[in-house]
């Protein structure tokens, strides 16, 4: 008790000599961390702006400004605000809606697909029971390397009657494949992204995987539980964020399905020019010179991904608090 | 094969997606230097865009005939393969060639979007009357002229004689005996068909409702009236689908190397196609020579034959141009000079059908009879021209029209609905376009 009377002393005593320079002392660390911030975060406010911000004003400016042309419209063009009148377009559009149910079945078949399977190889990784296991990822991660465009490109070869290997090879077991087929065309991109997108979430599982604790995982051995019941219940729980961040960030980057539909839809009549949100928006822009009405589908997609990624992280959430809560 | 052209089209497109853009800076050149007084000495120079072959020839031809206007020519790749976007980048940055050729279904969507000036005024009677008044409707719009067309080809029906002699088909005159004809090639062939369904033929099906008297579009009333699946365009899909269904026609799409193989192994034993096929049949097929000949278009009512145009092209002057009069004089000679025929005709065959009849006496002297075992397909080419129906019109987003309704066909070959479904379909993808352009739209079907 007395030490701290002392301690009060000899702490009172500089601040009643240099009471200034203490506040200036902190004033400064304070101005010098926030400069830090300034200097540390300014790129990306910058890239914020620039590659976000800026686009997705321009668009939603773009979508409300149409040409104004009253009747047949060979007459001289006006841009003029337009209002609602594109979004009221994109709407009633069966084939941006259609659009919008491709990805949705894309996506309900995608993503189970892609957390099952990659937890399933980061779960296999982590338990030891992968050899090599340094090859292994490189070799899971190896095609997410290939970028999206030559994949496609890749599995468009490998997809096509008459040049395929694959197609031939199995037609000699007396098997006819149409990869391209009305079924099987959705399948055949679900195929492409699993390819290319494995290995790059199994990385995401694993690392994650590699921050449980190792007494936890000795504490349910010693418990009694196998290796199966250790990672299906001890673990996955563990990495249940991760999980989400990846299921996520997949839903995003299936909303904006481009790239494959758009070269498999030279090859097939059963991709059509607007088979994605997307590749809607590309076609009302630069084939159906539209620029009002691409706007508007952007600015709707967006929306659309907006609140599916709000409402995904509300509901893991609040499941996630009920679990708490339940413990 | 097959494969290699794949992954050609699809760099291919990748290329013209990145050209497009390319291009927009590029290609403004010719429109700087002008003319200013009305009797200047100085030479007026004017940009010209066209995929069409024997264009080279046509602008040297001009070059070296005219001193007061001289036209760069540049070639670009034909509207589907991006040539349309180029026009449209090019436009939008300002920088669109003087003269730019258009086909005529894209002719109301690029005169709607600005790109293509109104020269009601500059074309004259002079030029007016030495043109077919079936072409000119055709770019018509408004009353209002949009671009002048070079070229109208009449449908007829090409089909190789040999094969139809052999097994005792007569040339249908009429769609009845058109699908007995089918009918008969498949009992006496069974690996041959009569003919083709295209399956990216929304031209090769426009003109076969066209002459049934189907108007997909309207704009008599003051507003774009869109029934794609009026009445005669029913009937036409339901006797296409009929021959369909009965396996009478073959389905697959005249892009790429199956249609090209079928012709050229007689599997497929004629086509419905444009005048100008005939010309690049010999350029295909030259080994074929002595085998084809060509009949008019099988009629629904032969009391009344009405005939309809698939394909051909019009040159529009844009709205980046600074001198229309001179973009019209090298327009006005191309479409109506005998030396630019002869000019085109000269780069190889072609069997181009032109738009003002004073000109045909020169194409029929000019083609090579031979190859048709001297036919005059000319003659028949003008008796069909006259016969064209000129109350057709299309639409303004045509290409986009025509991929929703190919892309119909090319599942209802693969069993998955209809023709008319494919039809119906391109109607609803089209009426959201017309609406976001903030044009007036009715849907009445007659």
């Amino acid at each position: 008790m007395t030490t701290t009377t002392t301690g009060t002393d000899t702490v009172a005593l500089p601040r009643r000599t240099a009471p200034l320079s203490s506040a200036d002392q902190r004033r400064g660390a304070r101005r010098r961390r926030l400069g830090a911030c300034g200097v540390l975060m300014t790129p990306f406010f910058v890239l914020l702006v620039t590659v976000f911000l800026i686009p997705v004003g321009t668009a939603v400016w773009l979508s409300f400004f149409g040409a104004d042309q009253p009747g047949l419209g060979f007459g001289p063009e006006r841009t003029v605000f337009v209002g609602l009148r594109s979004y009221a377009a994109v709407l009633t559009d069966p084939t941006f809606l259609g659009g919008l149910g491709t990805v949705a079945a894309y996506c309900l078949f995608y993503i189970p697909l892609m957390v099952v399977c990659a937890l399933a190889l980061a779960l296999l990784l982590d338990s030891g029971v992968v050899r090599l296991r340094a090859w292994a990822q490189l070799a899971l991660f190896l095609p997410h390397a290939v970028p999206g465009i030559i994949a496609a490109i890749i599995w468009l070869y490998l997809y096509t009657p008459g040049i395929s290997p694959v197609i031939e090879l199995l037609a000699r077991g007396d098997i006819t494949v149409d990869f391209l087929g009305v079924h099987t065309v959705l399948p055949s991109i679900v195929n492409i992204a699993v390819w290319s997108n494995l290995g790059y979430n199994t990385i995401i599982f694993y690392a994650a995987l590699q921050a449980v604790p190792r007494e936890v995982i000795e504490a349910s051995v010693v418990d009694g539980a196998g290796p199966v019941r250790t990672a299906l219940q001890v673990k996955t729980p563990l990495v249940r964020s991760s999980i989400v961040m990846v299921a996520m960030f997949t839903l995003i980057w299936g909303l904006q399905l481009f790239t494959e539909p758009m070269l498999l839809g030279q090859q097939t009549p059963m991709i059509n020019s607007r088979f994605t949100p997307s590749m809607y928006i590309y076609d009302a822009a630069f084939n159906r010179n539209n620029y009002s009405l691409a706007a508007a589908a952007s600015v709707i997609l967006l929306l659309f991904t907006i609140a599916l990624s709000y409402g995904v992280t509300r509901w893991t959430n609040r499941s996630a608090e009920k679990q708490e809560a339940a413990r | 094969m097959p494969g290699r052209q794949s992954r050609r089209s699809v760099l291919a497109a990748l290329a013209a997606l990145s050209l497009s853009g390319v291009s927009a800076c590029t290609g403004s050149g010719g429109s700087q230097p002008r003319t200013t007084g009305k009797r200047s000495k100085k030479t007026t120079r004017i940009t010209f865009w066209s995929a069409l072959r024997g264009s080279q020839e046509v602008v040297d031809e001009f070059n070296r005939t005219h001193d007061h206007i001289q036209v760069d020519f540049q070639q670009v790749p034909s509207g589907a393969l991006g040539g349309y976007a180029k026009l449209s980048n090019a436009a939008r940055a300002g920088n669109a060639p003087d003269v730019a050729t258009i086909e005529y279904p894209q002719v109301p969507g690029f005169a709607i979007d600005g790109v293509a000036r109104d020269i009601t005024d500059l074309v004259d009677d002079g030029l007016r009357d030495k043109l077919l008044p079936q072409a000119l409707e055709l770019t018509t719009f408004d009353r209002r002229v949009f671009s002048v067309p070079l070229d109208i080809e009449p449908m007829v029906l090409h089909y190789r004689k040999d094969l139809f002699r052999k097994y005792g088909i007569d040339v249908p005159t009429t769609w009845d005996e058109f699908e007995e004809a089918a009918l008969l090639a498949r009992k006496r062939a069974p690996d041959r068909h009569l003919s083709l369904f295209p399956t990216d033929g929304m031209t090769q099906f426009a003109a076969f409702s066209w002459q049934a008297g189907a108007r997909w579009f309207d704009t008599s009333q003051g507003a774009w009236n869109v029934s794609m699946a009026d009445a005669p365009t029913r009937r036409v899909a339901r006797y296409w689908q009929r021959l369909a269904d009965q396996d009478l026609v073959a389905r697959f799409n005249t892009d790429g190397n199956r249609f090209p193989a079928a012709i050229g192994q007689g599997r497929i034993l004629s086509r419905l196609h444009g005048a100008w096929d005939a010309g690049a049949q010999m350029n295909a097929h030259p080994g074929q020579a002595g085998k084809w000949a060509v009949a008019p278009l099988p009629q629904w009512d032969t009391r009344r034959p009405v005939s309809a145009t698939h394909g051909g092209s019009t040159f529009a002057v844009t709205k980046d141009c600074r001198n229309p009069e001179a973009a019209m004089e090298f327009i006005s000679w191309q479409v109506t000079h005998p030396d630019a025929l002869r000019a085109r005709l000269s780069s190889g065959t072609s069997s181009q059908f032109p738009a003002a009849p004073g000109l045909i006496e020169v194409g029929r002297k000019a083609f090579d009879r031979r190859y048709y075992s001297g036919q005059d397909i000319y003659a028949l080419f003008r008796e069909q021209a006259e016969l064209i129906d000129d109350r057709w019109t299309w639409g303004p987003r045509m290409t986009a029209t025509q991929k929703v309704m190919q892309d119909g066909f090319a599942r209802a070959a693969g069993g998955q609905g209809t023709i008319i479904d494919a039809v119906r379909e391109a109607q609803r993808g089209t009426l959201p376009d017309l609406k976001a352009l903030g044009l007036s739209t009715t849907e009445r079907s007659s």
